[in-house]
Order: C-alpha cells, then sequence, then structure tokens
C-alpha cells in the first residue's frame, strides 16, 4: 500500500518537475530572444533546415490530404445531390484545419525529432557543455534560432499547404468528379474570409512554437548515451505532436468565438 | 602569490555515491596543479564544480576573488571567457570545421573582423602543432588532433587559466608524451594558471609545478612532484607503483599470477 503510494507521489513529482523544467527553459529562451550577439549565420541555416528543406515534404503530405478529404466530400454530399457543396466545404477544411494540423503534425515528424536528436547528440558528446565553457548560452545559441525559424516558417509552409490543397481539391473535384473549374475556383473561396487565414496562421505559429521548444528541450535534456539519443527524438514527436492536436481545439474554439 | 583558484571544503554526491568531500586547495597565479586520483574518484566532477557546470552539495569555488556558485548566469559567462576548458574527448563541434571551431569564442565575444580570426585562429593550431588544418572536419581528425584543436579553441580567447580533463588518456605513449609537450609549451608561453587532470606519472611530474592525488572523494596529498614521490601514504606509494595489491583499490584484485600459471 505505502509502495503504492510512494509510487504515485514519485511519478507525480517527476511529472510536475518535468512540466517545471519545460516552462523555465520556454521561459529562459523566449527573454533570450532579443540579446546579443546575433548569429544570423546560424539564423539563415535554421530557416534553410526547417522551411526550404520542408517544401517537398509538406507539398506532398498537402496534395495526398486535400485529394482524399475531396474524395469523401464528393462521395458524402453525393447523397443527398449537393456536390456543389463540396468545393466550399474542401477550401473550408483545408484553410482552417487540414493545413496547419498537418503540416504541423508532419513538423513535429521532420524538425521537431531532428532538434531533438541533434541537440540529444550534442549534450551526450559534452558539446553543450563546451558551449557554456565557451560563455556561449546553449539557450540563445541553440534555441532561439531554431524557435524563430519555425515561428517564421511553420505560417509559410501552411500557406504553400493550403495552395497546394486548393489544387488536391481541384484534381479531384474538377479532374475526376466532373465540377466545372470556374464553379471550383469559386465555390473553394466562399465560405472563407480574412479571419479564417489569420486562424490558420495563428495556428501555424502556435505550432511552430511549441515543436521548437519541445524539440529543443528534449534533446537538451537527454541523459544516457545512445539510448537516451534515441529516446529523444520519439519523445519529442508524440509529445509535440499530442500537444499540436490539443493546442488545435482550443485555438479553435477561441478564435471561431 | 595571491590565489586564482580556490577551492573550498567542496562535497559533491550523485545519490548515495559520495564523489568528493571536503575538498581543499588554492592554485596560485601562473601555478600548474596536476590532480591525478583513480577512475571514477570525482576529478572530472572537481573541474566541472570550476566551470560552474555542477553545483556542489557543499562549500564553494572562486576564481579571481569571484565566488562561481553566487554569480547571475551574465556573471558566470563573464568569468568563463578567461578559463579555457580542455574536455577528455575534446568536445568539439561536429558541425563545424577546425578553424570554425577554434574561432568559435572570437567570433561571438570579440569584435575581431573575419581577417584577424583567421590570422588568432592560425596562432592556436601553429601552437599546438596543426597548423594548416583549418578546413578539415572534426570526423576527419585522430583523436591525439581532436585534443589538440581542443587545446587551440580553449587557448583562442587568452584565457588567464586553463583547465585540462585527462587530455591524454587513450592516446599513444609518443602521442601522449606530444600532448605533455603541447601543455607544458602553452605553460611557458602563456604563462597561464592551470589545472590539469592525468593519470600519466611522466606528463603529470613533467608539467605540474604542485601534485594532488584524490583518493575516496579526499585529497590526500598535495605537494610539490620531489616531495610526492617520496609521500610515505601507502596510497600515494601504490599509485606511484602502478600496483594492484594495496589500499587503492575497494573491491580486491585478481590473485597475481606469474606467466607460467596464466598459460596453463
Amino acid at each position: 500500500m505505502f509502495k503504492t503510494i510512494d509510487l504515485l507521489g514519485e511519478t507525480l513529482l517527476g511529472f510536475f518537475s518535468q512540466v517545471g523544467d519545460f516552462a523555465v527553459v520556454s521561459g529562459r529562451t523566449l527573454a533570450a530572444i532579443p540579446r546579443r550577439p546575433w548569429d544570423f549565420e546560424n539564423l539563415i541555416r535554421q530557416f534553410a533546415a526547417v522551411g526550404v528543406n520542408s517544401i517537398p515534404v509538406v507539398v506532398l503530405t498537402g496534395l495526398a490530404v486535400s485529394a482524399v478529404f475531396a474524395v469523401q466530400l464528393a462521395f458524402g454530399f453525393k447523397q443527398f445531390q449537393a456536390q456543389g457543396l463540396a468545393s466550399s466545404v474542401e477550401g473550408l477544411a483545408v484553410v482552417r484545419e487540414l493545413a496547419p494540423v498537418i503540416t504541423g503534425l508532419m513538423m513535429s515528424g521532420r524538425v521537431g525529432s531532428a532538434m531533438a536528436a541533434e541537440l540529444g547528440t550534442m549534450q551526450v558528446t559534452e558539446q553543450i557543455d563546451a558551449l557554456e565553457c565557451l560563455a556561449t548560452d546553449p539557450i540563445h545559441y541553440l534555441f532561439v534560432p531554431r524557435l524563430l525559424a519555425c515561428l517564421v516558417m511553420l505560417p509559410l509552409l501552411t500557406g504553400i499547404a493550403i495552395y497546394v490543397g486548393y489544387w488536391g481539391g481541384y484534381l479531384i473535384l474538377v479532374n475526376v468528379e466532373g465540377q466545372s473549374a470556374y464553379t471550383f475556383a469559386h465555390e473553394f473561396y466562399k465560405l472563407i474570409g480574412i479571419r479564417d487565414l489569420r486562424i490558420a496562421l495563428t495556428k501555424a505559429m502556435v505550432f511552430g512554437l511549441i515543436i521548437a521548444l519541445v524539440g529543443c528541450w528534449r534533446g537538451y535534456r537527454t541523459r544516457g548515451g545512445a539510448e537516451g539519443v534515441g529516446n529523444a527524438p520519439t519523445s519529442s514527436v508524440v509529445t509535440s505532436s499530442l500537444w499540436i492536436l490539443v493546442a488545435d481545439f482550443f485555438l479553435t474554439k477561441l478564435m471561431l468565438v | 602569490m595571491s590565489a586564482v583558484i580556490e577551492v573550498a571544503n567542496i562535497s559533491k554526491s550523485f545519490g548515495p555515491k559520495v564523489v568528493l568531500k571536503n575538498v581543499n586547495f588554492q592554485v596560485e597565479q601562473g601555478e600548474s596543479l596536476v590532480v591525478m586520483g583513480g577512475s571514477g574518484t570525482g576529478k572530472t566532477v572537481l573541474l566541472r564544480i570550476i566551470m560552474g557546470l555542477l553545483e556542489p552539495d557543499g562549500g564553494h569555488v572562486s576564481v579571481d576573488g569571484k565566488i562561481i556558485q553566487q554569480l547571475s548566469i551574465p556573471e558566470l559567462f563573464e568569468v568563463r571567457k578567461q578559463i579555457g576548458m580542455c574536455f577528455q574527448m575534446a568536445a568539439l563541434f561536429d558541425s563545424m570545421s577546425v578553424a570554425e571551431n577554434v574561432g568559435f569564442a572570437l567570433k561571438r565575444h570579440t569584435k575581431m573582423s573575419p581577417k584577424e580570426i583567421q590570422i588568432r585562429v592560425d596562432e592556436c593550431l601553429a601552437m599546438v602543432g596543426l597548423k594548416g588544418s583549418d578546413n578539415l572536419r572534426p570526423s576527419e581528425l585522430s583523436g591525439g588532433m581532436k585534443r589538440r584543436v581542443g587545446f587551440a579553441r580553449a587557448i583562442a580567447l587568452k584565457p588567464k587559466i586553463l583547465l585540462f580533463d585527462e587530455p591524454t588518456t587513450g592516446l599513444d605513449p609518443v602521442m601522449t608524451d606530444v600532448i605533455g609537450r603541447i601543455i607544458l609549451d602553452l605553460k611557458h608561453e602563456l604563462g597561464v594558471t592551470s589545472i590539469t587532470i592525468t593519470h600519466d606519472l611522466k606528463s603529470a611530474f613533467a608539467i605540474a609545478d604542485r601534485v594532488a592525488l584524490i583518493f575516496r572523494g579526499e585529497c590526500i596529498a598535495i605537494e610539490k612532484p620531489d616531495a610526492f614521490k617520496v609521500n610515505p601514504h601507502p596510497v600515494v606509494q601504490q599509485f606511484l607503483r602502478g600496483d594492484a595489491d594495496g589500499p587503492f583499490l575497494q573491491d580486491p584484485p585478481p590473485p597475481k599470477r606469474n606467466r607460467q600459471e596464466a598459460n596453463v
């Protein structure tokens, strides 16, 4: 009985200690953003790693998801002889949900895991200690450029996913289902306003924040050699994906009020 | 002479394992202290506490009169600019070239132009006998070369203090001698205060102004090399002989066999 209480207490304390540590590291990262020296070379490298190198993944997943969603919509609306609504709903779904969430989830797998693995390797090979000894704050040098890259690039990638999503829907609804190209182009944007684009880009920024902070934090706190480095990316992807989905719900609820 | 580094009553445990117990010593300006001891006796932990990478459970370290454990993060970084740390496995940044590694601190903490940085990088690499290896990546270097690049990186900012963490571990005897000579050269050319952790007695006595021995977390001897060699403490004598029999090991070693017995 006491053993169970002990174990429960230890688990709870461990959980809260991790949450506290994450909050402290996140706070230090945000506070370090305006601090000098600014390393533009490092920043540009991160922009390329997070943004440019992710374009093929985002294009492919954006296209596939919007196309499959269009297939489902066409099939569903056909039951009620309301095929005309498919384009509008496709537009709404792609802009508000599919593009930001799919981009976020894909980036947590591609970028967040890479950050965790890179920082984890640096941690176990004492490179992070070496940074400290060279009077360089690892949070400032490693976390800040990755965070800025995610904050800027996730919305841009989401923009690309929306654009590609349009063509995914076009491919199915126009080329396969036989809607006219003019109707599709008109209907796709019918239910979308500036507010929807704002919702999508805000979500993308929040997802970028989650991906960078979780990925860097997991890597920074890696312990235990090869096994620890192996666990860091997995744990980073699982944690950030979960938080992306939870944050998506709350952001949608808050921003649609 | 004034103490540049003062280690006062440092204690550190990891869980139930006591690593350091009330360790006290001072290192004076320009002095070279060599710290020896068995594996896992807390020598590296001691260096990490001096650098402020680890918090001691008790006691404090002061560098140039500033107590490391009481400094804010920016103040600690200012003190670290005066200390060059050479890691056991070099800890080079593997995404950067040799020149980028050596010039890292110069680029971040000085207003030197890229040309001036390159000149200083070449100077540092020449000091460790690696001139012309600027564009190599850490993965293309041997163990000894990595250590030497680590030294070059540590001296780039012209620190007042150098800390060497087992700089010769895992190297062949010739390279061990090379590293010993480089440390000696750095000591004479730069006049720095240094703490070196090593198991290699030959280079230890060549480098050291004083030698310390840590045994089961305690500093049991700290004296000039000549006095250290004749210290009657059984642990000191066993360490100098390199013999498994004696009080040094906690667990008894396997029995000594002669060659004929071993071949049976």
